[in-house]
């Protein structure tokens, strides 16, 4: 209790923070830019991909399955396995998956919850002309 | 400093009969085999010739008919590993705990997961695995087959795994023994203490540690070795880069691969965002712990602008999947040098508010001067590592003393504090962020151009490597075996805080009650590193760890 | 007072029960709107504008959850202790006048600043006896802690809240607030600033909040409680709260007699009450919030060593000081 007397330099800085703005943003009402970079949901680019499969064997999750489509084998993304490490990116030849910067991907289906070759394409497109919903 | 050859030349010297085989494939490594039982005299050898030595893990690897047993010995800068071998059907072998007392939960941790037994050791019991644990069944053995805990489904979750918070014993004695389970609100981790208290002091603890094993030495073995950079990344959240650097290091030792220069410098920057971000989560921590949430509200406001260079540079604020053997997946833009310049420098303005904060604040130096004392001797008999260490005046740190990555190019400090308490351990940490700041802006602007990665085969060569990184809470030890294929024959890692909770009992006994938080957080546990080793299926309840202060003291007096 | 309609309305609604739960839940929001700002961040704010439903969410939620009795517990006291601490606290409301005239008009008398002294004693002894009763340990020291905590503190509190009624010539509240022509915070300043930091042990408000340490005790006195019962205790907290703040509104500040404009006086009364009792409790919060949690030992030292022989002191500076002053008491 010996120092009592002098005054902390917290009760100086108590002080300016009341007179500050919160630091705290009021999401969802405001959004914070992500960078670009960002890990966020996968794009495939199907005219690239070469159905090698080294996504699926390299993912460290298993969360990678190539299914057949109309004209190739594609891969479907499980993203509730799957930890965005993005090492398929890594190791696709041709460059065929990016990420993308949408986070927002919770739901409460889990059908949403797996990327298709037919949704994969369309959120490709969609976020060609900025569209950045589910 | 001593050279390992000098190690290596000594134990020849004076031991030359029992020495079967000597490797040194890198600077400031060697792999000494001994002949079976002499692993003592090696040791003891070691230890007493050179100063600040100590052992850094024990690795039990299964050979099939031998149990292959790996002391790794420290002698600050290089590692001895001292190899023993002891036949699987009788795994028997003499304890070291006599000649460094600091060794005690590494072969706990051996016998819990392999079956060795330390003959000699004090208390060799269960160190990881749970209590209801079929007997004789050792995850980490190749022959280990994961259906007998099918088959055993009906005796788990017995009594013993049960645990009453602040159950109360022996009311009729002074010394009351008070279990604080792993469900607890305030902590932030689960695991167990059992206390021991007479009135207000604290008598003795034990720690149960393994309530977030998650079996990741055993699953290692299953992936390939990029892949296992990813698993490793995930043993703990706040150290993950350090992890990833440590590991990816042992693979390159393993392989022979030279990694570029800028790789290196892009490993050290955001190693030491890591660092910065990993003490202002323990200051701030600490200042919620110590009932001061002013301080942890405005520590981890300055926090997430750390949190946003990472996510610029790296893709996510937490795991930052940067690192791969080879270098690192992404290349570091001029661009982005001037944000990042620009958040180190306001961060290290903000970091002279908080070190006067922790310095000069009447009410936290009440509750942390004096508080959690660790001597240095004990310190040293124990092993501790990082700011634990430091704060009890070792000087001890990886980065200078077994440099990798940039860190032989870079001048930096390495700050010690001689007061051995709580507070000095703080303090260790607020310097160190101001550090990292200064060798991340001189890294920013020596970073040579160049490729930032190497093309790396999948497979591996036989051999074995040790990789040692400074993590924000101390020593990080890796061990890889490989035995030719794209598969990991053995795993190890030996996270820090394993290496300082042994301490935590030198420290608190004989305290008050009233002072476990201070001096615990002080330790900045992270149980998630430190819990796992080994396949197991375990239901990761988390509980929350912490304890009962002054239960006692009150009941007593009421 | 004739017991009709107008009692009714003023012990229900208002300025009673009605208006004194109301208030007290604005507090509470107020309190963590302040803390959150003081911590440079948002506080409530999605319940409802700017968050003012967020302490009613809280109850609303609280309603709904399973009310849970231990089987070792003893369960009249277990069920009546909040109840009992509830209305205690709102009792001693009746004798603080907020809109000018107590809650039951002309109850007030001589001595009834002793009496809410000894209810809030009485009041805060409920709480420790519903911890006490839930045969948990960690209630069980929680319960201690606060009784060791709050008797020790409570000497000190009753030794500053002599000074008022010394200066002021009375030992009844309302007599007190209306004598403060000039309040008494300026003229024994050392007086309101020791009270201060003395009813914030009493409230168990950082930095003597050890009571409430979720760091150390689980939740201390309030672990087994659960739905209907932790919602009385928690609403009984805040009333506390409140409670403490029109005290020294009552004693130091002058309670809600102030500069009445146009209108009734009855509302202005009420505004000057409001105004004055959130400003009391900015303080309370701005002190709480400049200091680290103290040890259960370090707390005591601090009673016995410090605040005993400095409110001895306090007193008998007031009483020397007295004729000074008395010319500008009312």
């Amino acid at each position: 209790m010996a120092n009592k007397l002098r005054l902390p330099r917290m009760i100086r800085e108590i002080a300016s923070s009341l007179l500050k703005s919160p630091f705290t943003r009021e999401y969802p009402k405001v959004k914070v830019a992500v960078p670009e970079g960002f890990r966020g949901r996968h794009i495939l680019y199907p005219e690239r991909c070469i159905s090698c499969g080294l996504c699926e064997r390299d993912c460290p999750a298993n969360a990678i399955k190539l299914v057949e489509t109309a004209d190739k084998r594609l891969p479907v993304f499980h993203l509730d396995l799957c930890i965005f490490c993005y090492q398929c990116a890594d190791s696709c030849p041709r460059s065929a998956i990016e990420p993308s910067t949408l986070f927002e991907m919770s739901s409460t289906k889990k059908e949403e919850l797996i990327l298709k070759p037919k949704a994969l394409i369309s959120s490709y497109k969609n976020l060609l002309e900025g569209d950045d919903k589910k | 400093m001593t050279s390992v050859e000098e190690a290596v030349s000594l134990l020849k010297d004076k031991l030359g009969s029992k020495v079967i085989e000597c490797k040194t494939p890198k600077p400031r490594r060697a792999y000494v085999l001994m002949k079976s039982g002499y692993h003592r005299d090696a040791i003891s050898l070691l230890l007493e010739t050179f100063d600040e030595t100590g052992v850094s893990t024990i690795t039990g690897t299964d050979l099939g008919s031998e149990i292959e047993l790996n002391y790794h010995i420290r002698c600050r800068g290089p590692v001895v590993t001292i190899k023993n071998k002891v036949p699987k059907e009788k795994p028997q072998i003499m304890t070291i705990t006599d000649l460094i007392p600091g060794a005690a939960l590494y072969e706990r941790e051996v016998f819990d997961l392999l079956g060795v037994v330390f003959q000699g050791h004090p208390d060799l019991k269960r160190l990881i695995l749970s209590d209801d644990w079929p007997e004789g069944s050792y995850p980490l053995r190749k022959d280990w087959d994961p259906q007998i805990l099918e088959k055993n489904a009906h005796n788990l979750g017995g009594q013993s795994s049960i645990v009453n918070g602040g159950e109360v014993e022996g009311a009729t004695s002074s010394v009351v023994k008070v279990i604080v389970g792993p469900q607890h609100p305030a902590l932030h981790e689960p695991e167990r203490f059992s206390f021991k208290i007479d009135g207000e002091v604290v008598v003795d603890v034990e720690p149960r540690l393994g309530y977030v094993h998650r079996g990741i030495e055993k699953a290692a073995e299953r992936l390939m070795f990029f892949q296992d950079v990813h698993l490793v990344e995930r043993i703990c959240g706040i150290c993950n880069a350090a992890h990833t650097i440590c590991f990816s290091q042992a693979v390159e030792s393993i392989g022979n691969i030279e990694i570029p220069p800028k790789a290196r410098y892009l490993r050290t920057i955001i190693h030491e965002l890591n660092r910065i971000h990993s003490h202002l989560l323990l200051l701030g921590v600490t200042g919620f712990e110590l009932g001061y949430e002013p301080l942890f509200q405005y520590v981890w406001r300055d926090r997430e602008p750390v949190l946003d260079i990472i996510e610029m540079i790296t893709g996510n604020r937490l795991l930052t999947a940067f690192n791969t053997i080879g270098g690192v997946r992404r290349d570091l833009k001029p661009d982005i040098h001037e944000k990042i310049k620009k958040t180190m420098n306001k961060l290290k303005k903000q970091m002279r508010f908080y070190k006067n904060i922790i310095e000069e604040d009447p009410s936290l130096r009440l509750r942390t001067r004096g508080v959690g004392i660790l001597k240095p001797s004990s310190a040293k008999k124990l092993c501790v590592v990082g700011p634990v260490a430091r704060g009890s005046g070792i000087s001890m740190d990886i980065r200078r003393d077994d440099a990798y990555a940039a860190y032989d190019e870079i001048p930096f400090n390495v700050i010690t504090y001689e007061d051995c308490d709580s507070w000095a351990r703080l303090m260790v940490r607020a310097e160190e962020i101001v550090e990292s700041i200064d060798i991340i802006n001189y890294v920013l602007d020596h970073v040579p151009g160049g490729p930032y990665r190497v093309k790396v085969p999948r497979k591996q060569p036989e051999g074995e490597a040790v990789s040692r990184v400074e993590a924000p809470r101390g020593e990080l030890l890796h061990y890889v075996k490989s035995d030719g294929s794209a598969y990991p024959y053995r795993v190890k890692v030996r996270s820090p805080t394993l290496a300082n909770i042994i301490s935590f009992r030198e420290i608190i006994r004989g305290s008050y009650v009233a002072d476990i938080p201070a001096a615990l957080i002080s330790l900045d546990p992270c149980f998630s590193c430190t819990d796992r080793m080994a396949f197991v299926d375990v239901n990761n309840d988390r509980k929350w760890h912490w304890s009962l202060n002054d239960i006692k003291r009150l009941k007593k007096r009421s | 007072m004739p017991i009709d309609l107008v009692f009714f309305l003023r012990v229900l609604i208002f300025p009673g029960f009605a208006f004194l739960l109301a208030f007290s839940l604005f507090c509470d929001w107020f309190e963590r709107k302040v803390r959150a700002r003081m911590q440079n961040r948002m506080g409530p704010s999605y319940t409802g504008p700017i968050g003012l439903l967020q302490p009613i969410a809280d109850y609303i939620k609280l309603l709904t959850k399973e009310d849970i009795i231990p089987a070792q517990a003893s369960r009249l006291l277990f069920t009546v202790a909040p109840v009992l601490a509830l209305s205690l606290f709102v009792f001693t409301f009746y004798y603080i006048p907020i809109d000018g005239l107590n809650i039951i008009p002309n109850s007030s008398f001589e001595g009834d600043l002793i009496l809410v002294l000894v209810l809030i004693t009485i009041a805060e002894f409920t709480m420790f006896l519903s911890g006490w009763s839930s045969t948990n340990p960690y209630s069980g020291i929680g319960a201690t802690r606060v009784l060791t905590q709050f008797l020790g503190y409570d000497i000190p509190l009753i030794v500053f809240a002599i000074g008022p009624a010394f200066l002021s010539g009375s030992l009844s509240m309302a007599t007190i607030a209306k004598k403060q022509t000039v309040p008494f915070v300026a003229l024994t300043p050392w007086t309101f600033i020791l009270f201060l930091i003395t009813l914030q042990a009493e409230l168990g408000k950082d930095p003597f909040d050890i009571p409430h340490a979720e760091t150390e005790i689980v939740a201390g006195y309030v672990t087994e409680f659960s739905g209907r019962k932790l919602a009385f205790i928690e609403i009984a907290k805040d009333i506390q709260v409140v409670l403490g703040a029109a005290l020294v509104t009552v004693l130091f500040l002058g309670g809600p007699y102030g500069p009445v404009l146009l209108g009734p006086s009855a509302i202005w009364y009420t505004f000057w009450f409001i105004v004055k009792v959130l400003a009391v409790i900015f303080l309370l919060e701005y002190v709480g919030s400049v200091a680290a949690r103290l040890r259960i030992d370090q707390v005591v030292k601090a009673n016995w060593r410090l605040m005993m022989p400095i409110s001895l002191l306090a007193l008998a500076l007031t009483i020397v000081c007295e004729p000074l002053l008395s010319p500008l008491v009312g």
